[in-house]
């Protein structure tokens, strides 16, 4: 799993590579945890993401919670794969999805 | 002494014998080769023979010796070449012992008979005694034979001097025969007693076999012929020699009668010549002229006969007037009335006096009528005296015959002996002629009657006859007379024996051959046929009855093998029927669960005989639990197969109602122990397979061990202690044992059938060839394993007949992916790269991979998270459009499908993350099943894929 983040102002980008499972989620949500603060305005860029699991959607769900209260969440370039779980799992009615 | 010595030398062979015996059992004699022994002995009972020869009484130039026994013996008892050569010894020692002055007479037929003596021993032996040595009674017989074929040749060595010979023979025929007969008897009795043939022929009673009793009748007939014409030759021969006797005796008798007749009457004729001339030269015939001439004449008296026969004149005026044809005797005269000239009489009664003796001759007057003169004995006996002595001197009767003249008063006239004028007692003849003198009828001993008398100490044959008032009287000897007798009573008894011994021995010989031989052979067959065989044939075809006996023999056996053929066809029938049902009990439908892709069952079963005790069976207990396994019933055919039915339909029932392996056996054997009357009991071994947890438990009840192969690995046997085996003791408790059988992993179970198959070579098959035909079958159906382990076993025993059962069964459990890990380390990325390396062979699309991958990572999640499991397997199996997930832990009991969903219509804010990932995955599978058993939490998710097109 690779990040990358990219902070323009207050927003954020972060790009994803990989997959964003159990393993790899405490490791994204402790990044965004860290470059959180002050930002009103975070993109995650999900073109380069295999996969999501339930880990990697309590992650997203932690972020919206955080952004709902200091700006907003964007989900840029969601794949297929990754739309249905979202779709699933009722999260493409709370994320914003470009 | 002599005769002492040499009976001493006769025990030699005896002692000899005994000795070379003890030699042969306790010492190292025992280990020489049989052709150095042979001399040995031949060398021994040479030199024996040489003794006897050198020890022997000599006697008129033959040898009184026990020199044949010793080659004889040798032959007999101890074999051909002994006998052979000490044959050979012995006799070419006695022919050139003649050099040193030994029995030069009988030389060449002793040693004839002394080399005869060892080939005699050596034929006997070898032809008739089967190369074992005979019972002492046939040793003497073959004795007694050689003896006499010894006398034979002596005499035939002899013929020119039959005599000799024949009186050489007379002497010493009997001891040599008691010597030799006596050596040999004594010889094989302590030789057979030595062998103990006496305490074993008393022990065993033994029956006599045919050649023997055939031989013993033949032995009593052949004497009693033997004796028959032995004693009508010597009642002929007597008859005949003394008939000879007599007719010699009278002939010569005859012959001096003749020349003293001759003699008196020339002498009487002479004198009445001379008175009748006187008287007719005188004229004068009266009584004066006659009395005259009576003197002168010195005749006892003259009468004068006219024309009529009457008596005219005398010197004896008595006669006067007597009729000369009154009488008998003085009858006989009147012949010179009737043409006859001279006419001289016997000396004998005169007609006129019976009281007395006269001899008359007449002469013709030729005045007519006839001059009769008397003369008695006494006058014409002094007048012939001169020609009468000497009479017989050089006559001979016969060789050693003689005759006699002896006169009225018993005193010798004539004898070559010189012994005239005395008494014949001096010759020691009695004659018993009471009134022979007197000429008076019944003569105790009468004239021309062959008479038998003591003469000069010798018994003689004696004759006599009278003449002239002499006795003439012919001696021979008895030994001359019987000579020829004897010689050919004798050559006749020897030749008899000698023929007997030799139709004998043909005769026993025969027997045994045609008989005793043909009798054996189809014992022998008969024997064969007994044993089972049928394809004998009895061939015996050497003459009729024979040919009879082989071919009714033959055709009842043939009758019989198609009546057993018959019998055996049916009970092929039944036994086939038989088998068909007993394979029927057996699962022999392949594959038995079509639907079953998780594991692989084959099994088979060859009977030995139609019918057998091995068995197999397998049944799925539940969905999850297979059980299987392998028994053998002890014994073969019907019963084994009917306890088999017992034994399998007992287990099975049982394994319905129990799932504890050990307790169906153990409840099992209860059953099978009841009324176990036929003593049968089983083996078996019988696993229970549990799937989920891929854990066999099983028992084992005496049975050989399985062969096991975890996959990957090679095949090796799995041994554990087993229990007692099934139906043998009541009460016995069977224990469970636990063995792992993962997914890839094979057992091979069998019956020892299968490793104790044997070769023609009488090999066995073997443990070893089985774990290396299974380890190259490694990896193949469990029907191509089973076949291939027969078809190898078949080739090894090759065209050798099998008698046991071969069963066997391979459960081959179908290779999954999976992976055992411990959830308490971090191997979530080690379960993942399993499934995804697993999908990626079976070229699942990534998409669907993605969603594989998100459900191992729920669930796996969850487990180590919240299971608290030490051990979990992750299996992952691509079919063709399904794939499977299936999850097992050994944590605590948790069925996440009972988890309610979560509400995914509520906001961001009341969300709770809880549940999201089963109900993802609930959500993406197309089946996802929970259970628990055996301590194991077990989720299985199934996913419906399609290749990419």
């Amino acid at each position: 799993m690779n990040i990358q983040k990219t902070v323009n102002g207050s927003t954020l980008v972060v790009e994803l590579e990989g997959r964003l499972d159990t393993t790899t989620s405490p490791k994204l949500e402790e990044e965004l945890r860290n470059s959180i603060n002050g930002i009103t305005s975070l993109v995650i860029d999900f073109e380069k993401l295999e996969y999501i699991s339930s880990a990697g959607l309590r992650v997203l769900l932690a972020m919206q919670k955080i952004m709902n209260k200091q700006g907003e969440m964007l989900l840029k370039n969601v794949s297929e794969t990754v739309m249905e779980v979202l779709e699933v799992t009722g999260f493409i009615d709370i994320l914003t999805i470009e | 002494m002599l005769y002492i010595q040499s009976g001493l030398v006769a025990l030699c062979p005896a002692i000899a014998s005994a000795l070379f015996y003890w030699c042969n059992k306790k010492t190292k004699f025992a280990q020489l080769s049989e052709k150095s022994k042979q001399g040995i002995y031949g060398l021994v009972f040479g030199l024996l023979a040489v003794l006897s020869t050198e020890l022997g009484v000599s006697v008129d130039g033959a040898l009184i010796s026990a020199r044949d026994a010793a080659p004889l013996c040798a032959g007999l008892i101890f074999g051909a070449p002994a006998g052979i050569v000490a044959g050979l010894i012995g006799g070419v020692e006695r022919y050139f012992a003649a050099l040193w002055g030994v029995g030069i007479y009988t030389k060449l037929g002793a040693s004839l008979a002394t080399i005869l003596a060892g080939f005699l021993g050596a034929a006997l032996r070898k032809w008739l005694f089967d190369n074992k040595f005979p019972a002492w009674y046939y040793g003497m017989a073959a004795g007694f034979v050689l003896e006499v074929v010894n006398m034979l040749l002596v005499f035939s060595g002899n013929m020119k001097d039959i005599h000799q010979a024949f009186t050489l023979v007379e002497n010493f025929a009997l001891p040599v025969i008691v010597l030799n007969v006596g050596s040999v008897t004594l010889t094989m009795l302590v030789i057979s007693f030595l062998a103990g043939e006496f305490s074993r022929a008393r022990r065993k009673k033994c029956k006599l076999q045919l050649a023997q009793t055939f031989s013993r009748w033949l032995l009593l007939c052949v004497m009693l012929a033997f004796v028959m014409s032995s004693i009508f030759i010597y009642v002929l021969q007597t008859r005949l020699a003394v008939d000879d006797a007599e007719k010699m005796l009278s002939l010569y008798i005859e012959d001096v009668r003749d020349d003293i007749n001759d003699a008196s009457d020339e002498n009487l004729l002479k004198l009445t010549r001379e008175i009748r001339n006187e008287l007719e030269r005188s004229g004068n015939y009266d009584e004066t002229t006659l009395l005259a001439l009576l003197d002168e004449k010195d005749v006892s008296e003259i009468n004068i006969i006219d024309e009529n026969g009457i008596i005219v004149a005398s010197t004896t005026p008595a006669y006067l007037g007597f009729d000369m044809t009154s009488g008998v005797q003085s009858q006989e005269f009147m012949a010179l009335l009737n043409g006859e000239i001279e006419l001289v009489q016997r000396y004998q009664t005169v007609s006129h006096n019976a009281g007395v003796s006269m001899k008359y001759a007449g002469a013709v007057l030729s005045s007519g009528g006839f001059v009769q003169v008397g003369y008695n004995s006494q006058r014409f006996q002094s007048d012939i005296y001169q020609q009468v002595v000497g009479l017989t001197r050089n006559r001979h009767v016969g060789e050693n015959g003689f005759m006699l003249i002896v006169n009225e008063t018993f005193h010798l006239v004539s004898d070559p002996d010189g012994h005239e004028g005395m008494h014949l007692n001096v010759t020691g003849i009695q004659l018993q002629l009471d009134g022979a003198s007197n000429g008076s009828a019944g003569n105790l001993e009468a004239e021309g009657q062959l008479l038998m008398k003591t003469v000069y100490g010798e018994n003689c044959y004696v004759m006599y006859g009278v003449t002239e008032g002499y006795y003439i009287i012919g001696v021979l000897p008895q030994s001359e007379v019987v000579f020829g007798r004897n010689i050919s009573l004798y050559i006749t008894v020897f030749i008899e024996i000698l023929v007997f011994a030799i139709l004998f021995v043909l005769i026993y010989f025969l027997v045994k051959k045609l008989v005793v031989e043909n009798i054996q052979k189809i014992n022998r067959s008969l024997e064969e046929i007994t044993g089972g065989n049928l394809n004998v044939s009895v061939d015996v075809r050497t003459n009729e009855e024979f040919i009879s006996l082989s071919d009714d023999i033959n055709s009842t056996v043939h009758a019989l093998k198609g009546y057993i053929a018959e019998a055996a066809a049916r009970i092929d029938k039944e036994l086939e029927f038989a088998k068909t049902i007993q394979f029927s009990t057996l699962p022999c439908v392949f594959p038995p669960y079509p639907d079953r892709t998780d594991f692989d069952i084959y099994a088979t079963m060859d009977t030995a005989k139609e019918v057998g005790g091995d068995f197999y069976d397998f049944y799925l207990l539940d969905e999850n639990r297979l059980a299987f396994l392998m028994a053998d019933v002890s014994g073969k055919g019907i019963s084994a197969a009917m306890f088999m039915m017992k034994a399998k339909t007992l287990i099975k029932s049982h394994a319905d109602k129990e799932s504890d392996v050990a307790k169906i056996l153990t409840q099992s054997n209860a059953d099978l122990c009841e009324n176990n009357e036929a003593e049968m009991f089983v083996t078996c071994w019988m696993g229970i397979l549990d799937f989920k947890t891929h854990i066999v438990h099983f028992a084992n009840a005496g049975h050989n061990p399985p062969l096991v192969r975890h996959q990957d690995g090679s095949y090796e046997y799995f041994r554990t202690r087993p229990g007692f085996v099934l139906a043998g003791m009541e009460n016995v408790k069977y224990r469970s044992g636990e063995l792992t059988l993962m997914p890839g992993d094979e057992i091979f179970l069998y019956t020892d059938g299968v490793t104790e198959a044997t070769d023609a070579h009488n090999q066995l098959y073997g443990d070893d060839r089985l774990v290396a035909v299974l380890n190259r079958l490694a990896g193949a159906t469990a029907k191509e394993i089973c076949l291939g382990v027969k078809e190898d076993v078949d080739a090894f025993v090759g065209e050798a007949p099998q008698f046991d059962d071969m069963t066997m069964l391979c459960l081959r459990l179908t290779p999954k992916h999976m992976i055992t890990v411990d959830p308490n380390e971090d191997t979530m990325q080690t379960v993942v790269s399993f499934v995804e390396e697993t999908l990626a062979q079976a070229e699942v699309p990534v998409k669907t991979a993605m969603k594989m991958n998100i459900a191992v990572d729920e669930i796996y999640s969850n487990i180590q998270r919240y299971s608290g499991a030490t051990k979990a397997i992750v299996e992952c199996a691509v079919e063709e459009n399904r794939i499977m997930l299936v999850f097992t832990d050994n944590g605590s009991p948790y069925n996440p499908l009972e988890k309610e969903d979560p509400d995914t219509t509520l906001s961001a804010e009341e969300r709770e993350i809880g549940g999201l990932g089963i109900f993802m995955v609930k959500k993406t599978m197309d089946e996802v099943t929970y259970e628990y058993s055996s301590g194991f939490n077990r989720l299985t998710l199934k996913k419906i894929w399609q290749a990419e097109a």
